[in-house]
This record gives C-alpha cells, sequence and structure tokens, in this order.
C-alpha cells in the first residue's frame, strides 16, 4: 500500500497488489463481444443523439452501420467554431467509433428506400430521427418494417416523440442539444442569482451536449433492454425518446418538486440547494472544488482552515441550507477568505493530512473533508488516474490522422466495451455491405 | 393505411402500460449502494422489472434519505427520493453482524447481479465483496460504482457528483467567458448519467450471459463515464486549443443560444444544419442572410466573428417577438426553438402528462405524487412506476419470508438480535404520522392484519 492509499481507507490491505489484479483482469484484449453478429442501421440525420447511441452499441460489438446521403450527414458539419478535418466535424470524428459508412438516400430517393428495406430484414436494430411519420409515409416506418421484421429492435429519436396530440402538432419542429436542454429544463437551474446583472442571472445551457447526451444514452439504454426482450422472446419493438424529456426524466427531480412546492426553484448560483459546503472556491493560485457537506465533514474543514469559532453559528445542516440566499453567501465569502490564503496543492494537502488522521479514528467522526483542484478538460487529460486506466486513447485514421478520444465510459472483465477502430469516410463501406447484406 | 399518430398513440397507450410484460422480470438484484450513483442504476433495472433488494443500516438508512431540497419534507419523506428509489424491495441488515452476512449470502444465492458504490476496496474488506460473492454464485454480475474506478492511484479518494465533475473537467465549461464564474451542472446530473452508463453495463452483462452463462464484475467510474460524453478532449487533441467557457451560446451550430424575447420569457432557439437555417432566415423574412457569404456555409457560419455577428441578429429579432409566436413559427417553418422549461412547467404541462413524461402516481402508503416518466419509451416493455420509495425495513418481513424462506419465529430471533431492524423516528426513514403500519398486509406479511 502506498503513503496515498492510507489517506482515506481502512480497508487497503498491506502489500496488497488487488490494482495490478483488477487492471489485468480489465484487460479487454481478446474477450468476446456482447453484441457480437448484431446489425445496426443508424439512419439519423443531423442528430447526435442517435449517433451517440449507435456508438454505444458499436463499442460492444455491433456491426453498426450509418446510413446516410452522398453529401453526407448534415451532423458531420455540426463542430465547434467550425473546426473540421478533411471536412469532419470534431464531434463527428469522436463519435466514429466501429462504424460502417453507406450512402443511400431514404429522404429523396424511392430506390434507396428499397434497398433499405431489404437491408433492414437483417438488422436487429434501427435508429432514426426524421420528423414523426416520415419513416412511416416512406413506407420504412416501424409498422412496415416490423411486418417483415417482428424482431426488429426500431429506435426513434425526434422532439416530442411519435404519439400524443403534441407530438402531431410538432412533428417537424426539429431537435437540436441546446433546445433539448431548454426544453427539459436544464438551464432554468444554472446561472448567476436573480440580482446579479444580465444576462448572467438567466438561464444557462450545460457547456456540453447534455441534451444530446443524455437523449442518446437512454436510447441505449432502453433499445438494450428491447434487445433482451428480443433474447428472450424473440419479440422487437419501437424505442421513443423525445428531446424534451432528456434532462427531466434523468434526473427526475424538477416534476416532483414542481408538484410539491406548487412553483419553480430560483436559480442559486454557484450553490447547491442540498449539500454545503459542495462547489468550488478560489484560492491563490486558481480553483478548488471542496465537498464537505456532511456535519462532521464541516466539522473538520472548519477546523482545517482554522474557522471553528464559526461551529457555533452554522453546526447542522439546516442552517447552511441557501433558503435564505444571503445567509449561505455570507458564509461562502467566510470561506472563500481563508482558501484564498492558500494554494490549491496547500489545501489538498491540509485536508488530505486530516482526513488521513481521521480514517485512522474507529468511528471515522473527524469526518472526510475532500478538497481537489479543479481541472479543465485539457488538464483532466494529464492525469496519471486516467493514464492508468486507459481512459484515453490515442486513435489513427487514414485520412483523419491522429487524434484522442476520451475512450469507453466502463470496464467489463467478461465482455468489455471497446473502440477497435475510427473512420468517417462517407460510403466507405458501400461494397462490403452490399456483398455481405445485399447479394442474395 | 391507419394515420401514423393514431397508430403510434395505440402502440405507446400510457393506459396499458402497466399490464404489458417486463423484460427483467425474474431477475434478482442486489443493491447494497447508497445516495444517487448507484441506486439510479439499481433503479433503472427496477423500472424494467427486475427485483431490486435494497440493502441499509437499521435505524439509520441511506445517506440520502433526508437530504432533500431545502430541507423541505413531503409527508415525512424526501419527495426525490421517491424518483431515486421506486420500485425497490426496502431491507434493513446490520452489516457489522456475522449473521447478517450469513443472510446477504443466502441472497446470493439466488441473485443475478449486485450493485455497490462504497469506497473501493470497503465491499471486499466486508466480505461483500466480488471476490467473495462470485465464490457463492459464479454467475453473478457484479457492479462496482466509484468516483475514479477500482484501480489507479487515486482509487481509495472519495467523491461526490461534484467531485466527478471537478476531475472530468464538465464543470469549467459552464459559464460565461473572460468573467471568474462557474457553475456545476444541476441536480446531481454527475450521479445520474453516470447510474445510467452502469444500468447500460449491467444489461449487457445480462445480455451476454444470456448467451454464454457467464457473470461478470464491472468498474464504473462516475468521471469516466461523464468523460465519455465530452468531444473536448478530441478538440484539444486536434487543435491544441480549449473550447472553455462559451456562455449560452452552443459553438457547434449557429445561432444556437438562449435568448430573451418581447414579452421576458427565456427561449433557446438554434438552427444546427443549412436547411433549418434557411428556414428561419425565411421566418424572420430576411431570405437574403441565406445568400449572405459570411452565413451562406455552414462552417463559414460557424467561425467566431461571423457567430457573433448572426446570433446578434437573431437576439434583434428573438426580442421584438412573443415566445408564443416564436414557437408557433418554428413548428412551421422547421427550426429548433423551445421555452426554457423549469419545475413548474414541467410539472404541469399537459403534453407530459399526455405522453408520461410525468406521471401523477397514486402510491398505497403516500397518495398522489407526481413522479418523471422514462426518458425512454418501449411499446411492448415499457417501464414503470409500481410503488415509491418505503420506510426504512419496511419489505423485512416479505423479503425474509418470501424469498428466504424464513418463518416468523427466525424473524423475531433475527430483530432480537439487531441483526434486522427498521426506522428511527426521523422524517426521510419513517412513514407519514397518518399512516398505520400495524394495517399494512406487505409490512406484516405473512401476519393477520386488521383492515
Amino acid at each position: 500500500m502506498s503513503p496515498k492509499e492510507e489517506i482515506y481507507t481502512r480497508h487497503a490491505v498491506r502489500g496488497s497488489d488487488r490494482g495490478k489484479m483488477l487492471a489485468e483482469m480489465m484487460n479487454a484484449d481478446g474477450k468476446p463481444e456482447v453484441l457480437d453478429g448484431l446489425v445496426v442501421l443508424d439512419v439519423s440525420s443531423a442528430n447526435f443523439a442517435g449517433i451517440v447511441c449507435a456508438s454505444f452499441m458499436a463499442e460492444f460489438g455491433a456491426e453498426v452501420i450509418k446510413v446516410e446521403p452522398s453529401e453526407g450527414d448534415p451532423a458531420r458539419q455540426i463542430t465547434p467554431f467550425g473546426v473540421t478535418v478533411d471536412g469532419v466535424g470534431i464531434p463527428f470524428m469522436f463519435e466514429g467509433r466501429n462504424k460502417r459508412y453507406m450512402t443511400l438516400d431514404i429522404k429523396n430517393n424511392p430506390e434507396d428506400r428499397k434497398t433499405f428495406a431489404k437491408l433492414a430484414q437483417k438488422a436487429d436494430v434501427v435508429i432514426e430521427s426524421y420528423p414523426p411519420g416520415d419513416m412511416d409515409a416512406w413506407g420504412i416506418g416501424y409498422r412496415q418494417l416490423s411486418g417483415v421484421n417482428p424482431g426488429l429492435v426500431y429506435i426513434a429519436l425526434s422532439t416530442y416523440g411519435q404519439y400524443t396530440e403534441k407530438a402531431r402538432q410538432s412533428a417537424r419542429l426539429p431537435d437540436s442539444d441546446i433546445t433539448s436542454q431548454a426544453g427539459s429544463g436544464l438551464p432554468a437551474q444554472m446561472g448567476g442569482i436573480e440580482t446579479d446583472q444580465e444576462p448572467f442571472n438567466w438561464p444557462l445551457r450545460g457547456g456540453m451536449w447534455a441534451g444530446w447526451y443524455i437523449s442518446g444514452l437512454s436510447a441505449a439504454l432502453g433499445g438494450t433492454v428491447a434487445l433482451i426482450h428480443k433474447q428472450n422472446t424473440g419479440e422487437g419493438q419501437m424505442v421513443d425518446v423525445a428531446g424534451m424529456d432528456a434532462y427531466s426524466s434523468m434526473v427526475g427531480i424538477p416534476a416532483t418538486i414542481g408538484f410539491t412546492w406548487e412553483k419553480a426553484r430560483p436559480r442559486i448560483g454557484v450553490l447547491d440547494f442540498i449539500l454545503y459546503p459542495y462547489g468550488h472556491w478560489k484560492c491563490k493560485d486558481g480553483l478548488v472544488a471542496i465537498a464537505a457537506p456532511r456535519d462532521h465533514d464541516f466539522r473538520a474543514l472548519l477546523k482545517v482552515l482554522g474557522l471553528w469559532e464559526q461551529e457555533d453559528d452554522w453546526r447542522y445542516s439546516s442552517d447552511r441550507i441557501p433558503d435564505i440566499l444571503e445567509q449561505a453567501l455570507h458564509l461562502h465569502k467566510i470561506i472563500e477568505e481563508k482558501t484564498l490564503q492558500y494554494t490549491a496543492d496547500e489545501l489538498v494537502v491540509m485536508a488530505l493530512n486530516y482526513s488521513k488522521k481521521s480514517a485512522r479514528s474507529k468511528w471515522r467522526g473527524g469526518g472526510v473533508p475532500i478538497i481537489m483542484k479543479l481541472m479543465t478538460t485539457e488538464k483532466a487529460m494529464e492525469n496519471k488516474q486516467w493514464h492508468i486506466r486507459k481512459a484515453f486513447q490515442e486513435v489513427e485514421d487514414e485520412k483523419l490522422g491522429k487524434y484522442t478520444i476520451s475512450a469507453n465510459f466502463v470496464k467489463m472483465s467478461e465482455s468489455p466495451p471497446r473502440v477497435k477502430w475510427v473512420s468517417s469516410e462517407i460510403g466507405k463501406d458501400n461494397e462490403y455491405i452490399h456483398k455481405k447484406y445485399l447479394s442474395e | 393505411m391507419e394515420d401514423y399518430f393514431s397508430y403510434t398513440a395505440k402502440l405507446f397507450n400510457p393506459d396499458e402500460a402497466s399490464q404489458k410484460p417486463e423484460a427483467l422480470s425474474g431477475i434478482r438484484v442486489l443493491d447494497f449502494s447508497h445516495v444517487i450513483f448507484g441506486p439510479i442504476a439499481a433503479r433503472m433495472l427496477a423500472d424494467y422489472g427486475a427485483e431490486v433488494i435494497k440493502l441499509e443500516l437499521p435505524f439509520y438508512g441511506d445517506l440520502w434519505r433526508p437530504a432533500t431540497y431545502w430541507g423541505k419534507y413531503w409527508k415525512h419523506s424526501n419527495p426525490i427520493w421517491h424518483n431515486i428509489t421506486k420500485n425497490k424491495y426496502f431491507i434493513s441488515v446490520n452489516l457489522q453482524l456475522k449473521q447478517s452476512k450469513d443472510l446477504i449470502y443466502q441472497m446470493a444465492e439466488k441473485a443475478d447481479v449486485v450493485i455497490e458504490n462504497f469506497a473501493p476496496g470497503t465491499a471486499d474488506a466486508w466480505g461483500i465483496g466480488y471476490e467473495k460473492i462470485s465464490q457463492i454464485n459464479p454467475k453473478i454480475i457484479f457492479l462496482s460504482c466509484s468516483t475514479y474506478g477500482q484501480y489507479g492511484p487515486m482509487r481509495y479518494f472519495p467523491g461526490w457528483d461534484l467531485l466527478a465533475q471537478g476531475a472530468s473537467g464538465v464543470l469549467t465549461l459552464n459559464g460565461y467567458p473572460d468573467t471568474d464564474i462557474y457553475y456545476k451542472l444541476p441536480d446531481y446530473v454527475g450521479d445520474f448519467v453516470p447510474g445510467n452508463f452502469g444500468a447500460l453495463a449491467v444489461l449487457m452483462a445480462l445480455y451476454h450471459r444470456n448467451k454464454t452463462g457467464n457473470g461478470q464484475y464491472i468498474d464504473m467510474a462516475q468521471t469516466e463515464g461523464l468523460m465519455r460524453i465530452l468531444y473536448h478532449y478530441t478538440y484539444f487533441s486536434v487543435t491544441k486549443e480549449a473550447i472553455g467557457r462559451t456562455g449560452n451560446t452552443d459553438p457547434t451550430m449557429m445561432p444556437a443560444s438562449i435568448f430573451k424575447t418581447a414579452d421576458g420569457k427565456f427561449l433557446a432557439l438554434a438552427c444546427a444544419t443549412g436547411e433549418q437555417f434557411s428556414n428561419f432566415t425565411a421566418a424572420i423574412g430576411k431570405p437574403e442572410l441565406a445568400g449572405d457569404p459570411r452565413f451562406s456555409q455552414t462552417l463559414e457560419r460557424l467561425k467566431p466573428q461571423n457567430a457573433d455577428a448572426l446570433t446578434a441578429i437573431a437576439a434583434d429579432w428573438i426580442k421584438s417577438q412573443t415566445c408564443e409566436d416564436i414557437l408557433r413559427l418554428a413548428d412551421q417553418k422547421e427550426f429548433p426553438a423551445a421555452e426554457v422549461a423549469d419545475d413548474y412547467t414541467i410539472a404541469n404541462d399537459q403534453w407530459r402528462r399526455d405522453r408520461g413524461s410525468v406521471v401523477l402516481f397514486k402510491d398505497d402508503v403516500y397518495g398522489n405524487l407526481l413522479i418523471a416518466g422514462p426518458s425512454a419509451q418501449l411499446s411492448r416493455t415499457p417501464s414503470r412506476t409500481k410503488w415509491l420509495a418505503r420506510p426504512l425495513g419496511y419489505h423485512n418481513r416479505l423479503v425474509l419470508k418470501k424469498f428466504l424462506g424464513l418463518s416468523e419465529e427466525q424473524i423475531h430471533s433475527l430483530e432480537k438480535k439487531k441483526v434486522v431492524g427498521t426506522f428511527d423516528d426521523r422524517p426521510g426513514l419513517k412513514p407519514p404520522v397518518y399512516y398505520d403500519l400495524s394495517k399494512d398486509p406487505i409490512y406484516n406479511y405473512g401476519k393477520e392484519v386488521k383492515k
């Protein structure tokens, strides 16, 4: 056990090689793939929720065929500041994992629709994001495809879903990340407090694709449930994901709070509704994240920062919640005055030393105040932890060159996901797909 | 041919959802996890029909039971806890005693999945880790959830959603450029997203076990889950520059921002494609913009200087229109737009009720509570809410008798030795004051109760 390991646990066994053993156990080389032999057709258009859903299935071993017109999915040009490599946008490169590329214009060309229908007979999953009813009108919707292939899992992504009067009324409204975030309630909970200057007190979007990734993850999860049902019974089904549900349905909190409070929560800036301290503070040389929300963690933090005289006023978690915003901001300032006196490294060490002592106490009554340096995404890539865990992977494509991706989201001992290759070239696998699936 | 929306209305009819089959029926899950990350992974499985047995310490229970927004309880329970732990069986067992472990080992023999999120190494030290459980049941699927993963130098560091947001870099992406303020993602989404990833991994493992008969160990690191949703690393590796904070403007499409309308409402509007952009320019009566060399090509439009100019044009138009008018135009002309929804609108929008995005659920113990529906609707084996959270130890008898075949005498003896227990008199743990547990047939499972 390294001295670091002593810090937070009483359970590390001296000389144990649990870490090494686990790293070995999670090695993906030569292991079977969960969805080996399954065919997934991704015909989503200008919609990364569909692309992401397809990526997860590809990482678990499915043969994922990206079907797009010869000018390419418009998603290829959805990219930060217009940056592309060889005409391919960054997010499309990032998600171009283990996929095959086929050109078919199912939107405009009836012949291509026939080819698609033929391909769908052999498919296990179809992913699409056209306006609800369009695929059906073209004769290649769930209704028609499932008639020929009853085991088909058909995943449809849209703005308001495939049923209800609202879905009919807004069927033509396209989905995007920012409208999915807004319509499902994320920005309402982010941003400055009411008295901040405009526009800083406005609702604020999450600075990543929270809407599209949550929709894509939900589609993959629902799709996998459907695949298990298919495995058990042979029956396929339709999976309907609405962008306007993404955030609110995943966290569930807005609906229940809106019902029990009968009003919306206000925006409380950098504070948290339940936990305090639970956020980030300025220090001498940057920012630190501090989590010490339980009462004994908080007491420990006061000791670490030399603020024990404050204990009386803020003893219970109910004293520290920001239902009286002014009061909570006052405490925030008290802590900030202290954190500003130290560098991030000093603060981290101060908390570690305290926790080390507390870990040795029988009851751990001393609390575990956690202070960590706040990382930018660029800094996070340098962290040794992720090197050891191979969380980032350098990949290479003959057209796009070398680049780095964050690899799979999970480690599994028997059938792990993996990135075998990346590619993004339009129509690259036309011949392969015709030969393998359309030759008879 | 039948109209598409009549066809889908029948296919997905929410009124029939509770009678449809469940994809995971017969799957048994032992849920040792606490707070949000682990419990959400287990709940996703419960929503699709798995039998999830949640184990908690007697009289203390899950740390998150009392943790409610602004300390506001609802019928002496934590309203958001209902969403996090619905559809589970609640059994309260004192892990420190040897007899409790024997109970767990007995349950593990017939379980399919175990989920835990203690600090890495803890479950093994307590004899309920993968090492021990897989000896009892080699086909077990064992999901360990943690902030930094089960191996690597940071493995023993404890974590919260905040620290995963801090370690992945997600937190530093939220806010306005050239300010010194960052915002964390709200509502512990840094737990919910990795929790769903954990559930997805378990589902994949179940699929694999159906094929091969093999169980496995799963190491789900919260931070790696968040890292998987950021293309920012790739952007940096290609350009050697950071995207950083861009305020309310999404730099991947243009225009794409949150704006203020003439009637003071907040509205997100975006044009992800050239087609949507020309639809938008027609809608605002400025079709010439689609031919403007700064804007006519999608990649040109995204260049910062052009993007700023276009965002200003969009903002000007939006502040002259009401929110309702813009949304109507968006439906007709086909460009993405949505009003910023908040708790109140989400709870009250009619379409969400119609769709089952939110469900007014009638619970036997708590009565009516509005609860979120699933973010994916399945036509044949839909996710559903069967019951809300329960007081600590509510299902002790049911689990011990029905699943383990213990007699009332054996349970009495376990209670006497404090191997199993129930709730302390605290909100979040106890039943609502009006509720008489002595008349509850599930709490008293296998005993006579007066109606």
